[in-house]
C-alpha cells in the first residue's frame, strides 16, 4: 500500500530540472521587466534631454535673432537719419521749402496726422508655469511625486 | 556530463555575481571615498555656468516713430581657461584683429586671477572685427586634424547689445547717454533709466538640459516715444548754430513747446555731443548744467519776466490796460533808483506802452503798486523759483528771493519786476507764460509722449500746474503782447500769423555787480494767438553784433516760427478762419 502511494507521489512530483527551469524563467521574467522599465526610463530621459537641449538652443537662437533685429533697426535708422536724408535730398537737387512758397488749401474732411502708435501684438513669452509637469518630469520625478503626494482616502458605501 | 554542466554553470554564475558585486562595491566605495567631495564639487561646477544676460534697453523714438536711441550688437571676446591649447596663438590672433598688444593678452592668460575659468580679453568689440576673428577661428578649427584641439580653442564670442544713437548729436541734450555699465546719464536716459532698464544681469544657469525651463527670461526695457519732432529738432539746431555765428553769441538755447499740453517739440542747445562717443563728455562740457541749459541753467532772463509782472498786476486789478503812468525815467524803490533800458524818460504811458517799450521804471512802479506780498504770491503761482517737473534729469529750480529771505531787500521788488535779481530757466519762463497762451491754465512741460510695453502703448496725458491768472486776464495780456509786437514792427513778426511775444535783454551778474558789456538776449513768443500751437523761447548768450534781444533773439524767433508752421502744417490766420467758419 505504502509502495503504491510512493509511486503515485513520485509520478506527480515535478522533475528537479523542471523546477530549476521554472526558477530561471521567473528570474528572466523579472530581469526582462526591469530591463523594459530601464529602457523606457532611458528613452524618456533621452527624449527629455534632447528636448531640453533643443530648448536651450532655441533660447540662444531667440537671443541671437533679437540682437540681430535690434542691430538691423539701428542700421536702418542710421541710413534714414535726418542728416543722411537731407544730404541725399540735396544731392538729388531738392531744395528746402520756404514758408512763403507754401500754399495752403482747404480740404474738407482732412485729418492732420497724429503722433505715431507703436501698438503691436504682444510678444509671446514662454511661460514655465504653462508647461504641464508630464512634459518636464522624469520617471523618477514622477515616482517621487507619487510617494510624496498626500494620501487621500475616499469613503464609499451606503449610509442611512 | 550533467555534473560537469552544473559545475560550469556555477562557475559562470559566480563570476557574473562577482563582477556585479564588484561594480556595486566600487560605486559605493567611490561615493564614500575621501575624494567623493572633490568629485561632487567638480559635478556642481559643471552643472551650472555663470552667464551674463544683457536685456535689450528700451528704444527711444520721436513722435513720428523715428528711432533716436537703439541698440547695436557688439561682442565680448573671452577665453575658456580650461580649454586653451595655445595661449600665444590666441594672443596673436586677438591682438592683430583688435589692435591690442599680444604680450599683454598673453600675460593676462598666463596669470589669470585665481578661481577663474573664463577670462574676458576684450569687450564692446564692433561686430565686423569680432566676426572677422570668429571666422579666423573657424578656419583654424577646420584645418585642425580631427580629434585634436585647435590652436584657437577656448576662444569664445558672446554677442550683446550696446546703446546706439542713429542721429548722432541730434537732440543730444534731451536724450542723454548710457555708459557701458548700462547707466543713463542726463536727459531722458537718466530720468527714465529704471523704465528703460537693461542692466546686465549675471546669474547661474543650469547646464542640465532637463532644467532648460530654469533658463531665466530677462524682460527687455520699455520703449519710449518722445514728444520731440525730429525734423523740427534738426531745423531748430541748424537755426541755432547759424544764429550763434551770425550774432557772435557764445552759446544758445531754443525751445519749442505746444502751449496747449506742454509737449516739447524741439529743444536745441549748444554745445552738443555725438552720443555714440559719450566718452568725450568731459572735453565738451565743463559743468553738468551745460549739458542742457534749457532746464539746468538758470539765468536772469530780463524783460521777458515783464509778462508775468503785467499778468499779475492785471489779474490783481492793480492796473488795467488803459491805466496811465508818467515815466520820468527814474523810479526809487528800496533806496535803489531804477532806470529804463535807454536811460530815457518816456513820458505818459499806458500799460500797453509800458510793455511795448519794455519800460523798467513802469514795471517797477506796477510791482510797487501790487505790494511785495501780492507780487511774490503771483510769482510763486507762476512757478518761478520752483521746479517745473519736466521729465528730464538735472532740472534746476532757479532762485526767487522773497521777503523774509536773508538776502532779500525791498529794492528786489522793483528789479524782479523786470527780470533782474531773479534766476529762472527757459523752461520755467515757458511754463509760466503758458498760462497766458492757454487761457490762464499753466501746463507742465514734458518730453515723454508714450511708453510702449508688451505691444501696448500708454500715452502720457497733459498735466496742468494750476491757473495763476484768470482766462480774461490771459486774453487781455495776449492781445496786449500781440499789439505791442505789431506796433513796434518787431523782427519777430511772421507775415500771416498773429503772434504774441516779448523780448528780453538782461545784464549778466558778475562778482560785485553786472557785466558792463555782455548781455543775455531772449525772446519768448507764441501763436497763433487765437489757437496757440507753438511757444518758442530763444536765448542767445552774450551776442556781440548787438546786445539787444530785439535785434538778435527776435529775428531768430521768426526763423524758427517759419520752420514750425511748415513742419507742423499751421496755415495762416486767414485760411484757418475760413476753416473755422461753417
Amino acid at each position: 500500500m505504502i509502495r503504491t502511494i510512493d509511486v503515485i507521489h513520485y509520478a506527480y512530483k515535478q522533475a528537479p530540472w523542471r523546477i530549476q527551469r521554472q526558477w530561471i524563467s521567473g528570474f528572466l521574467l523579472i530581469i526582462m521587466g526591469l530591463t523594459m522599465i530601464a529602457a523606457l526610463y532611458l528613452d524618456v530621459s533621452a527624449h527629455a534631454a534632447i528636448t531640453g537641449r533643443d530648448i536651450q538652443n532655441l533660447n540662444a537662437e531667440i537671443n541671437q535673432v533679437q540682437l540681430s533685429n535690434a542691430n538691423l533697426e539701428s542700421q536702418i535708422a542710421s541710413s534714414m537719419s535726418n542728416s543722411t536724408m537731407e544730404a541725399r535730398a540735396l544731392a538729388l537737387d531738392y531744395q528746402p521749402i520756404q514758408s512763403n512758397q507754401v500754399q495752403f488749401i482747404i480740404v474738407p474732411g482732412y485729418v492732420p496726422p497724429a503722433p505715431v502708435s507703436l501698438v503691436s501684438a504682444p510678444s509671446l513669452q514662454p511661460s514655465v508655469l504653462s508647461v504641464q509637469p508630464e512634459y518636464t518630469q522624469s520617471l523618477l520625478d514622477w515616482f517621487n511625486q507619487q510617494l510624496r503626494a498626500p494620501i487621500s482616502i475616499t469613503m464609499t458605501g451606503a449610509s442611512q | 556530463m550533467r555534473a560537469q554542466y552544473a559545475w560550469r554553470s556555477s562557475v559562470l554564475a559566480g563570476v557574473l555575481a562577482f563582477v556585479g558585486f564588484a561594480i556595486v562595491f566600487q560605486i559605493v566605495r567611490i561615493q564614500t571615498s575621501p575624494e567623493a567631495n572633490t568629485f561632487r564639487l567638480w559635478a556642481a561646477q559643471s552643472a551650472e555656468t555663470i552667464q551674463t544676460y544683457y536685456p535689450e534697453r528700451g528704444l527711444i523714438y520721436d513722435r513720428d516713430g523715428h528711432l533716436l536711441a537703439g541698440n547695436k550688437t557688439v561682442y565680448e571676446i573671452g577665453v575658456d581657461l580650461k580649454n586653451i591649447k595655445d595661449k600665444q596663438a590666441i594672443a596673436n590672433a586677438v591682438g592683430s584683429e583688435l589692435g591690442l598688444n599680444p604680450n599683454n593678452l598673453y600675460n593676462l592668460m598666463a596669470n589669470p586671477p585665481s578661481n577663474l575659468n573664463y577670462l574676458v580679453l576684450a569687450n564692446y568689440v564692433d561686430a565686423d572685427k569680432a566676426l572677422a576673428l570668429e571666422q579666423l577661428k573657424k578656419n583654424t578649427d577646420a584645418q585642425t586634424l580631427s580629434g585634436q584641439q585647435s590652436k584657437l580653442s577656448g576662444l569664445q564670442f558672446t554677442p550683446h547689445p550696446e546703446r546706439n544713437y542713429p542721429e548722432g548729436s541730434l537732440a543730444s541734450n534731451v536724450i542723454g547717454f548710457v555708459s557701458r555699465e548700462g547707466r543713463g546719464y542726463f536727459g531722458i536716459e537718466e530720468k527714465y533709466n529704471d523704465v528703460l532698464a537693461g542692466a546686465p544681469i549675471q546669474m547661474k544657469v543650469p547646464v542640465d538640459p532637463n532644467k532648460a525651463a530654469d533658463i531665466p527670461q530677462v524682460p527687455n526695457g520699455t520703449n519710449l516715444i518722445l514728444t520731440l519732432n525730429r525734423d523740427l529738432q534738426a531745423a531748430t539746431e541748424q537755426i541755432l548754430d547759424a544764429s550763434l555765428t551770425k550774432y557772435g553769441a557764445q552759446g544758445g538755447t531754443i525751445v519749442v513747446m505746444d502751449p496747449r499740453n506742454g509737449e516739447i517739440l524741439a529743444m536745441a542747445s549748444t554745445p552738443r555731443m555725438d552720443l555714440n562717443q559719450f566718452w568725450n563728455y568731459q572735453s565738451i562740457y565743463h559743468n553738468a548744467s551745460d549739458f542742457n541749459p534749457a532746464v539746468s541753467m538758470p539765468y536772469e532772463p530780463g524783460s521777458v519776466m515783464k509778462i508775468m509782472t503785467m499778468a499779475a498786476a492785471l489779474d490783481d486789478n492793480t492796473v488795467k490796460p488803459s491805466t496811465t503812468f508818467l515815466d520820468t525815467g527814474i523810479f526809487l524803490i528800496g533806496g535803489v533808483t531804477i532806470h529804463n533800458w535807454n536811460d530815457q524818460a518816456w513820458g505818459l504811458q499806458n500799460m500797453l506802452g509800458c510793455i511795448q517799450n519794455s519800460l523798467n521804471v513802469c514795471m517797477a512802479w506796477v510791482a510797487s503798486q501790487m505790494g511785495s506780498k501780492n507780487f511774490y504770491a503771483y510769482m510763486n503761482r507762476f512757478g518761478i523759483g520752483h521746479l517745473t517737473g519736466i521729465d528730464l534729469a538735472d532740472e534746476a529750480a532757479g532762485r526767487l528771493k522773497v521777503p523774509g529771505d536773508s538776502d532779500w531787500y525791498p529794492a528786489d521788488l522793483g528789479t524782479n519786476a523786470f527780470g533782474q535779481g531773479v534766476a529762472a530757466t527757459p523752461i520755467q519762463v515757458m511754463m509760466a507764460a503758458s498760462a497766458i497762451a492757454n487761457h490762464g491754465r499753466m501746463v507742465t512741460p514734458h518730453v515723454l509722449y508714450a511708453m510702449v510695453r508688451d505691444g501696448r502703448q500708454f500715452n502720457v496725458p497733459a498735466q496742468y500746474s494750476g491757473s495763476p491768472i484768470s482766462a480774461s486776464t490771459a486774453q487781455t495780456l495776449d492781445q496786449m503782447l500781440a499789439t505791442s509786437i505789431e506796433n513796434e514792427a518787431s523782427q519777430a513778426i511772421v507775415p500771416g500769423y498773429r503772434i504774441a511775444g516779448k523780448t528780453g535783454t538782461a545784464q549778466i551778474p558778475i562778482d560785485g555787480g553786472y557785466d558792463p558789456t555782455n548781455t543775455n538776449a531772449s525772446f519768448i513768443g507764441w501763436g497763433p494767438i487765437d489757437d496757440p500751437r507753438f511757444m518758442i523761447y530763444v536765448w542767445l548768450q552774450k551776442p556781440t553784433t548787438s546786445i539787444w534781444g530785439s535785434e538778435t533773439a527776435a529775428p531768430v524767433f521768426a526763423q524758427v516760427t517759419k520752420k514750425v508752421i511748415l513742419l507742423l502744417d499751421i496755415p495762416p490766420d486767414n485760411i484757418r478762419n475760413q476753416v473755422a467758419m461753417p
